[in-house]
């Protein structure tokens, strides 16, 4: 079902050539991925070194293992990690939800649908992208001060479900134009509104473009810093990122070993979350039938 | 289309829903609730909750919300806070960022509190005047400490050579640092750091030999030809290899681990005193503590003492009362002092010292040692510095590479640099 | 699932096309109900870009206007920050100069790797879904402030990379902290976070009808000109969507100098980025209004860049409708 792209070198009858070009893609990719996964053996191994050595050497390899990092980590704070794992969680579940269905809706009106002042709206809706967020953010705050909506995660979670990340719209954008108009005319014989084609062909169609949405959105969210930075102040609701935070001091103690620690477990769900959404990468609907 | 709305709706409450419940806490309503804020990592941060731990339990009525952060991000969210009218009751202050705040209103005024709510009288004059400014006072000392040499004892002993002490004078640091260094029994190890480009360097140097970096009136009081000096005498320093290479240095982000005692690429590094924990706990090696070398055996003192850190009170906070007896509170209760430690500076409050010294710990008493030591010999507190006095710190560490880098002459890095000070504090 | 919708969609398509030669097309009878499908989806967008987005953009431009210490109100200062970004700032020119550098280098340089990478992936190969989570981990771990450490340790004078090079008799300099090469290691830091391009590109990789191959090998084309005939043409879209985007980024790009510098630039202002540089006018210094200023001057370079690539797009970018 999956490998329809494998048989290209089957084709050809230079089984040879070929089996010596996957061994050298294989080699290639293997060190290529060595390269790709040193930081986080390097973090691992910190994570279990005492903090005395891992500033010295650069070596991987420990003098003694030690996992207390990674109890001091979980509990050192005044909120146990497991809060803060579930806090990012919700934040990072909404803000996909969000930006899944608003960024889709507003792409599907730009890529498919004509309307007057489109291209304006376009260009505009591009120019958010350029804005660097640090001008935005003191205006932004003293709004969401304003609508009392500080000291909670709503203006972090909100605003996904008013397709503000102009990234994902683009990228929609750009992939729905890829899909060929007869379906969406075919359909339109047929009767169906807009909003049947939308919710019955393209949705269907862009599976991988959503989930590719849907992985960077989890991620990004995740990875937020600022945001969380600005607008949570109790301790409670922190997230992940602003509880590895807490675990350096430039002008002080830090506690490296438990940062490393609480790091990569960061990267846990993030990882389950890429795992559990490439299926959909990999199934491509492959729109067979179709072409002129 | 309908179908899409009321998907939405459900949505949107469904997360305005776990919005408030994430919000919601099992806090009893106090009666006064604070919010205090204050930078630091974990041992800070378990110290200061303990503390307000304590508080609360005396005083029922009182519920304070601690927040937290490292350095680099306070004060982000410290402005973005206080520019939407949102800052916290109780606010952790630098000496450099209290002037900004404070000459722009944002901060409470103590005296009307002093000798009554807040009793900080044995702080010794000095030591409170330390967070006036304009004459008012805005912050409450929470710590002492002045500029040190930290040193890496074990090294120095591998070596073979005296470790540096107390009134030594540059010249014979000089040649410990160059013949250490030569000693090559690390590899790529050398004597100090190359300080031309760190700031308390160059006004202890200045401090020496009767000059400072600003005057009372918010002006530059070094000339061209004092910088040439200093750099130049760095430069010596550099050919003579006492001190890292240039492209060593630039490693250092003036933090505790990418100083070069603790990054393991020298042996003596300058910093402030209350950073020596932070530095002995990254080190297998052991440190150890002392003050700048003097540029003369008679010269003017150089070191003064300054607050690590002070607390202050915010303009708008609604309890300005129960804020005020919490400062008075931390600084002045010997349970809180014991709680507290060392970390933060040398507590001010001659009483509060003498309560704590048989709890304290070898790091922490060398630290208090050090202080008691320079307390004698230290000069007066410096004027306030003017608006822009941050932005010449970071503008003399870049002259000063360039000038190690070889991008530019000492005497030119000299006079780029006099005149950049003298404009950004024009700009202000 | 997929050759459910397949089929579906052939039967669809084939069916109705017929269909399409007897009937005119359905055209809406007036303006508003034209419009209004249109309008209705892009709503949420409206709501947010009204709300949320252009009333901070304008405020932030009413700013660059001011003198703004973010403890007191604004005072009106009128074109001053402006004539000072001309006529009077080095900062300004010399942080303009380390973003194009690395502009103009890790974006081609990125975009090749996730293509290449992308491509290899592509072949459905043994082991596709760990190679890929294995690429795209670096992009995980791009903020995380463990990176700054880490970089040095690869990168200073007796890092990894020396020690590499030692081994070849090469000795060389402390990568990082010299003003002449810290930049390159920034260059390589953003290449090296190539994962999340690449994720796209697979994406528009999985979305070329297999068929055409199919068809094209059955002709006797060979892989390299099926490469360039095909895969090339229909991906275009997603070239250039991954060629503005990454653009964009990098023009704004903060956290890797932010976190590798500790926010200093150094050394000497060698990797201070536009961005870096703005957040320090905004919230090292105090001066919110230079840095609105400083901002809204890399949003017209920024938008000059995007309109000439849309204006330029036309000519090489293939799309299906």
């Amino acid at each position: 079902m999956t490998d329809t792209l494998t048989t290209t070198s089957d084709l050809a009858p230079e089984t040879e050539r070929s089996r010596i070009a996957s061994i050298a893609i294989h080699t290639a990719l293997i060190t290529a991925s060595i390269v790709m996964l040193y930081p986080l053996l390097w973090m691992l191994s910190g994570s279990v070194k005492d903090q005395n050595e891992i500033f010295g050497q650069a070596s991987l390899i420990p003098s003694q293992i030690d996992f207390s990092s990674y109890i001091r980590g979980w509990f050192g704070g005044q909120v146990t990690f497991g809060r803060f794992f579930w806090n990012s969680l919700v934040i990072a579940v909404l803000c996909v939800i969000g930006n899944v269905i608003s960024c889709s809706l507003a792409a599907y009106a730009f890529a498919r649908l004509s309307f007057w002042g489109r291209n304006f709206w376009f260009a505009l809706m591009l120019g958010t992208l350029m804005l660097p967020y640090h001008v935005t953010l003191i205006p932004q705050y003293i709004l969401f001060l304003k609508l009392g909506w500080v000291k909670t995660m709503l203006p972090l979670v909100v605003p996904k479900f008013l397709a503000v990340d102009a990234f994902f719209i683009f990228l929609m954008v750009q992939f729905f134009r890829g899909i060929p108009r007869e379906l969406d005319e075919a359909a339109m014989m047929d009767g169906c509104s807009p909003w049947r084609i939308y919710w019955k062909i393209m949705l269907p169609l862009s599976l991988p473009v959503l989930a590719t949405a849907a992985i960077f959105s989890f991620i990004w969210t995740w990875d937020d810093f600022f945001g969380p930075l600005i607008y949570l102040s109790d301790v409670n609701t922190y997230t992940v990122q602003l509880g590895l935070r807490s675990f350096v001091d430039s002008t002080g103690n830090s506690d490296w070993s438990s940062l490393f620690a609480m790091s990569s477990l960061s990267l846990v769900p993030v990882f389950l979350i890429f795992l559990f959404f490439q299926r959909l990468l990999i199934d491509g609907i492959a729109t067979a039938g179709l072409k002129r | 289309m309908t179908l899409t709305i009321n998907r939405r709706a459900v949505l949107m409450s469904m997360a305005a829903t776990l919005a408030l419940g994430t919000v919601g806490l099992n806090r009893a309503k106090a009666a006064t609730s604070m919010r205090f804020l204050w930078w630091g990592s974990k041992e800070r941060n378990d110290r200061t909750f303990a503390a307000i731990k304590q508080y609360s339990d005396k005083q029922t009525d009182v519920a304070i919300a601690g927040e937290s952060f490292g350095w680099d991000n306070y004060w982000t969210r410290l402005a973005t806070q206080t520019a939407g009218g949102n800052s916290p009751d109780l606010i952790q202050m630098d000496y450099r960022y209290i002037f900004e705040y404070a000459r722009r209103g944002t901060l409470l005024d103590f005296s009307p509190f002093m000798g009554k709510a807040l009793d900080i009288a044995d702080f010794g004059a000095a030591n409170i005047d330390s967070g006036k400014v304009d004459g008012k006072l805005y912050g409450v000392n929470l710590g002492v400490n002045s500029s040190m040499m930290v040193f890496n004892t074990d090294a120095w002993k591998e070596a073979g050579i005296e470790a540096p002490k107390d009134d030594m004078t540059w010249e014979q640091f000089g040649a410990a640092c160059s013949k250490l260094t030569a000693t090559k029994k690390r590899r790529a190890f050398y004597g100090c750091q190359d300080a031309s480009g760190l700031e308390p360097a160059l006004e202890n140097w200045l401090r020496q030999k009767g000059k400072a970096l600003y005057t009372e009136d918010g002006k530059v009081a070094f000339e061209a030809a004092d910088i040439a000096a200093w750099f130049e005498f760095w430069a010596g320093l550099r050919e003579a290899k006492a001190c890292v290479p240039p492209d060593v240095q630039a490693l250092d982000q003036l933090t505790i681990e990418t100083s070069m005692v603790g990054l393991g690429k020298a042996a003596a590094s300058f910093a402030h005193s209350n950073q020596f924990i932070g530095f002995q706990a990254i080190n297998k090696e052991k440190l150890d503590i002392t003050s700048y070398p003097r540029v003369a055996a008679d010269a003017k003192p150089g070191h003064y003492l300054k607050p690590s850190m002070l607390v202050s009170v915010s303009a708008t906070s609604p309890n300005k009362d129960a804020a005020v007896a919490f400062v008075n509170f931390l600084v002045q209760n010997p349970d809180a002092a014991k709680t507290l430690g060392v970390e933060r500076g040398v507590p001010a409050s001659e009483k509060i010292r003498a309560a704590m010294a048989p709890t304290l710990d070898d790091n922490s008493r060398k630290i208090v040692d050090y202080i008691a030591r320079l307390t004698p010999k230290v000069g007066a507190l410096p004027p306030p510095p003017p608006n822009g006095a941050g932005e010449n710190s970071f503008l003399l560490k870049k002259v000063a590479e360039e000038v190690a880098f070889g991008k530019s002459s000492a005497k030119e890095g000299a006079a780029k640099f006099v005149e950049q000070a003298a404009a950004n504090i024009k700009r202000g | 699932m997929a050759n459910h919708i397949e089929d579906s969609a052939g039967a669809l398509s084939a069916g109705l096309r017929s269909r399409a030669q007897e009937t005119t097309v359905y055209k809406a009878p007036t303006a508003l109900a034209r419009n209004a499908p249109g309008y209705l989806f892009l709503m949420p967008w409206f709501i947010g870009f009204f709300g949320l987005t252009l009333g901070p953009a304008l405020v932030s431009l009413y700013l660059s206007f001011t003198d703004y210490n973010l403890l007191q109100p604004p005072t009106y200062a009128g074109m001053a920050n402006y004539s000072r970004i001309a006529f009077g700032d080095d900062k300004f020119i010399s942080s303009m100069q380390v973003t194009l550098f690395y502009v103009i280098c890790s974006v081609p340089l990125k975009l090749t790797f996730a293509l290449l990478v992308a491509l290899l992936l592509n072949r459905g190969i043994r082991g596709l879904p760990v190679y890929r989570a294995i690429f795209y981990l670096p992009s995980l771990l791009g903020s995380s402030v463990a990176i700054a450490i880490l970089w040095r340790q690869i990168f200073d004078g007796d890092g990894v990379i020396n020690t590499l090079l030692w081994q070849f008799g090469i000795e060389g300099p402390s990568w990082i902290s010299n003003p002449d090469y810290s930049l390159y290691t920034l260059v390589i830091l953003a290449v090296w976070q190539f994962g999340s391009p690449m994720i796209i590109f697979l994406a528009g990789l999985r979305q070329i009808p297999t068929d055409m191959y199919e068809a094209a090998s059955l002709d006797g084309a060979s892989k390299v000109r099926m490469f360039f005939k095909i895969t090339l043409p229909l991906l275009t879209p997603v070239i250039f969507f991954n060629g503005v985007v990454q653009t964009i980024d990098a023009f704004k790009a903060f956290t890797p100098a932010y976190v590798i510098s500790s926010g200093t630039g150094g050394p000497i202002d060698s990797t201070l980025f536009y961005t870096l540089y703005l957040y320090q006018e905004a919230f090292g210094y105090f001066r919110m209004g230079y840095a609105a200023a400083l901002a809204w001057i890399l949003v017209i370079i920024i938008a000059l860049f995007t309109a000439f690539s849309f204006l330029t797009s036309r000519y090489w970018v293939h799309y299906d409708d």
